[in-house]
């Protein structure tokens, strides 16, 4: 057991320290970490942390912390929290950390033995800072092997258990019994949309294109198409998709190019053979491999969108006459739906049609990877603390 | 008689012919195939390199054939490391084929008798189910090229010098098969044949398998060569071929250094950017074409094996001559999935 932040020792020992909602020795420690991120020489090397910098400034937690609070019950920190973040989104298991420690909550996170580059980098920005000794106590980042052992006391410790990386992590962490008060906060396999407006589109300035490309570039290419918020299938709503795709694809590649992203061969195998695959099965009716960063598929139908990952820089596309045709092809798998160029009243319709059956998410082109409070469904502040009642 | 004699303008014009009509055998009996090369916007090729070429890798995501159900006699499978497996379809005439072309293409260095053949494995390998792969398959596919069989290692793995004396004392003076995986022949035929003085100068090796335990060795082909020969063994034929191209092999020629391609295959080296083919000298990825393939579209693969061409009609046998020179490392994503493979 390596201990990469946190007072050595027992973990599931009991604790005397007692952190209430919006601890200040949290908020001081989190604004601490947030400047450190938020260093130029950090943000040049780890744009991501940047992101998560910003999330973590004072006014945001103040923000979060505000949110926590209400009127009918006093709110009070659930207790124990067991993380297991995704080894290969190196960022996410801070915000999922930070919002719980906000909460006030002893946490222990599993950080995977494979993590690396910026995930090295926060954790070594959290052991800098200057902080209260009772963060160290309470707030723990663990790495061991493979070792049913621990996460099973672990489990067995926590009040509420955070298990991201999907459907087979979900499963193979349920096989850990819970105390019968606690329960799982669950992360399972998403997969996520981009929906294009062609009036929309049309209506935009040359600028606004640029910009709409630029956002979507960014949500696309980030995490190699792999987040659970990456838009995948591109979905041209509205009729006449042809020339728009066409110029979408184009802007796409200048912004790829200008950033100097790029897709190696192995990657660009990959994407050939999934594309293949999608259209021996009649998925795609054609295939078009302009460069090794772009892949681009027609699919034959918005119900054959596919769900799992094509690789980086593969862009199915479907059109569909209106958002509210799109309705039937989704379902509870669906997480971020990206919009471009439609009406508010358009997305909204969208919304209350898929009345929570699927999709968690809208949000515009560029904001597809931006973590929030309110993430898969879950309203995460309530998540990470309990309510007591009190009638005078 | 010889499998390796056409020159690479003569080959060209031929495997043209036949790979574009191959290309239409399959598209008219292989749906998936079709839908492919249709979505993709394939009409008709021009050169062998226009040809249209599917991944290798698709075999283990698909099930393509262009034979019904019926006449599939043979199911070949590969395991790759990640556990995928290639499925590959053989009717009667395809499997019949490919163990005939196999065997023209390694008599072009054996001549057409069987040969006392010395296999530098374990018997006990065969009866292991579970790695019974393709190091199983390959040394049964050989076996029936020479006679006399004897084992080099006992069932344990270990070498069995009483074994290896006995045949070299019965048929060493004569010419004998030695075959094998290039790494275990450099264990335990190499090294025992050094360490113990063997006369191994009438064997003709035949071995494949790849570099890359032997470059971990800091063992380099040439140097594999140099140093066999410093035990007498200077016939050596190194071989690239896979099971989804089930009796193509490349052979190397007796001067070495070079892998050359039957009369019924080709290699297409590929830039990984730009996907056009390379001229000789540029290293890149290797298509595999092959007219065998008959009864699976086959014909035209696109490897994840990084080669290079040498040269073209200038070395010991006719047509292009090159060298594969390491796998193209597998694509790797970040993402939400996948934190626990297993239970954790």
């Amino acid at each position: 057991m390596q201990f990469r932040f946190g007072a050595e020792g027992e973990l599931t020992a009991p604790s005397q320290d007692r952190l209430a909602v919006g601890d200040p020795r949290v908020v001081d420690f989190l604004a601490k970490l947030a400047r450190k991120l938020l260093a130029p020489a950090v943000a040049r090397r780890h744009p991501e942390l940047g992101s998560l910098g910003y999330f973590l400034r004072p006014a945001e937690l103040h923000r979060a912390v505000e949110r926590m609070r209400r009127d009918d019950a006093l709110v009070f920190p659930r207790g124990n929290v067991f993380h297991l973040p995704p080894a290969n989104v190196d960022t996410i298991f801070v915000y999922s950390w930070a919002l719980s420690a906000l909460a006030g909550n002893h946490n222990v996170v599993r950080i995977s033995s494979r993590s690396a580059g910026a995930a090295e980098v926060i954790l070594e920005a959290m052991n800098a800072v200057e902080a209260d000794p009772v963060i160290a106590r309470t707030q723990r980042m663990v790495t061991y092997g493979r070792d049913d052992a621990i996460t099973g006391a672990l489990s067995k410790w926590a009040d509420l258990r955070v298990i991201w990386g999907g459907d087979a992590a979900v499963d193979a962490i349920r096989k850990h019994p819970l105390r019968p008060s606690a329960r799982d906060l669950t992360f399972p396999d998403r997969t996520s949309w981009a929906v294009l407006s062609t009036a929309g589109w049309r209506a935009a300035d040359p600028a606004a294109r640029r910009t709409a490309v630029v956002g979507f570039a960014n949500d696309a290419y980030w995490f190699d198409q792999a987040a659970c918020s990456s838009p995948r299938t591109v979905f041209l709503v509205g009729g006449d998709g042809a020339g728009v795709r066409a110029e979408f694809l184009d802007l796409l590649l200048e912004v790829v190019e200008a950033r100097g992203w790029t897709v190696d061969p192995a990657m660009a195998v990959e994407k050939r053979v999934n594309a293949y695959g999608l259209a021996a099965v009649g998925a795609a009716a054609a295939l078009d491999f302009p460069d090794n960063r772009i892949t681009a598929m027609t699919l034959t139908g918005t119900e054959r969108a596919p769900r799992r990952w094509i690789g980086a820089g593969a862009f199915p596309f479907a059109e569909a006459d209106s958002l509210l045709d799109l309705v039937p092809a989704m379902n509870r798998q669906d997480q971020t739906v990206s919009h471009f160029g439609f009406t508010p009243a358009e997305l909204q319709a969208f919304a209350t049609e898929l009345g929570g059956r699927g999709v968690d998410r809208i949000v515009p082109f560029g904001s597809a990877l931006t973590f929030g409070a309110i993430w898969d469904g879950y309203d995460l502040p309530s998540e990470f603390t309990r309510l007591t009642a009190l009638q005078l | 008689m010889s499998v390796f004699t056409l020159s690479q303008a003569a080959k060209e014009e031929v495997l043209l012919k036949e790979l574009s009509s191959l290309t239409e055998h399959h598209r008219a009996n292989c749906e998936p195939y079709d839908r492919i090369l249709s979505a993709s916007g394939f009409s008709a090729a021009a050169t062998v390199a226009d040809l249209p070429y599917l991944p290798v890798r698709l075999f283990k995501n698909l099930e393509l054939k262009s034979i019904p159900d019926d006449q599939v006699f043979k199911v070949l499978t590969s395991s790759g490391t990640t556990g995928e497996v290639s499925r590959i379809y053989l009717d009667k005439a395809a499997a019949a084929e490919q163990q005939r072309r196999l065997a023209a293409t390694v008599q072009s260095v054996l001549g057409p008798k069987r040969l006392p053949m010395l296999l530098v494995d374990t018997k006990a390998m065969l009866k292991d189910r579970r790695s019974f792969s393709a190091r199983g398959a390959g040394v049964l596919g050989m076996s029936t090229f020479g006679r006399d069989h004897v084992w080099a290692l006992d069932n344990e793995g270990i070498v069995d010098l009483d074994a290896i004396r006995g045949f070299l004392a019965k048929h060493g003076d004569q010419p004998f098969l030695i075959f094998g995986f290039t790494f275990l022949v450099w264990l335990h035929l190499y090294e025992v044949a050094r360490d113990n003085g063997l006369d191994l100068s009438n064997g003709i090796l035949i071995h494949s398998g790849g570099w890359k335990k032997l470059v971990d060795q800091a063992v380099s082909p040439d140097e594999f060569r140099a140093r066999l020969a410093g035990v007498g063994l200077t016939n050596v034929h190194n071989y690239y071929g896979m099971v989804e191209q089930i009796g193509t092999i490349f052979l190397e020629g007796p001067s070495g250094g070079s892998l050359y391609c039957p009369d019924f295959a080709d290699v297409v080296v590929r830039d990984p950017e730009t996907w056009a083919e390379l001229p000789p000298g540029k290293p890149g990825l290797l298509e595999v074409v092959s007219t065998l393939p008959t009864s699976y579209p086959g014909h035209v693969l696109l490897t994840e094996d990084l080669g290079v061409v040498h040269g073209i009609d200038d070395g010991d046998w006719p047509g292009k001559r090159f060298s594969v020179l390491g796998r193209l490392p597998r694509a790797e994503a970040r993402g939400c999935s996948d934190t626990y493979r297993s239970a954790a």
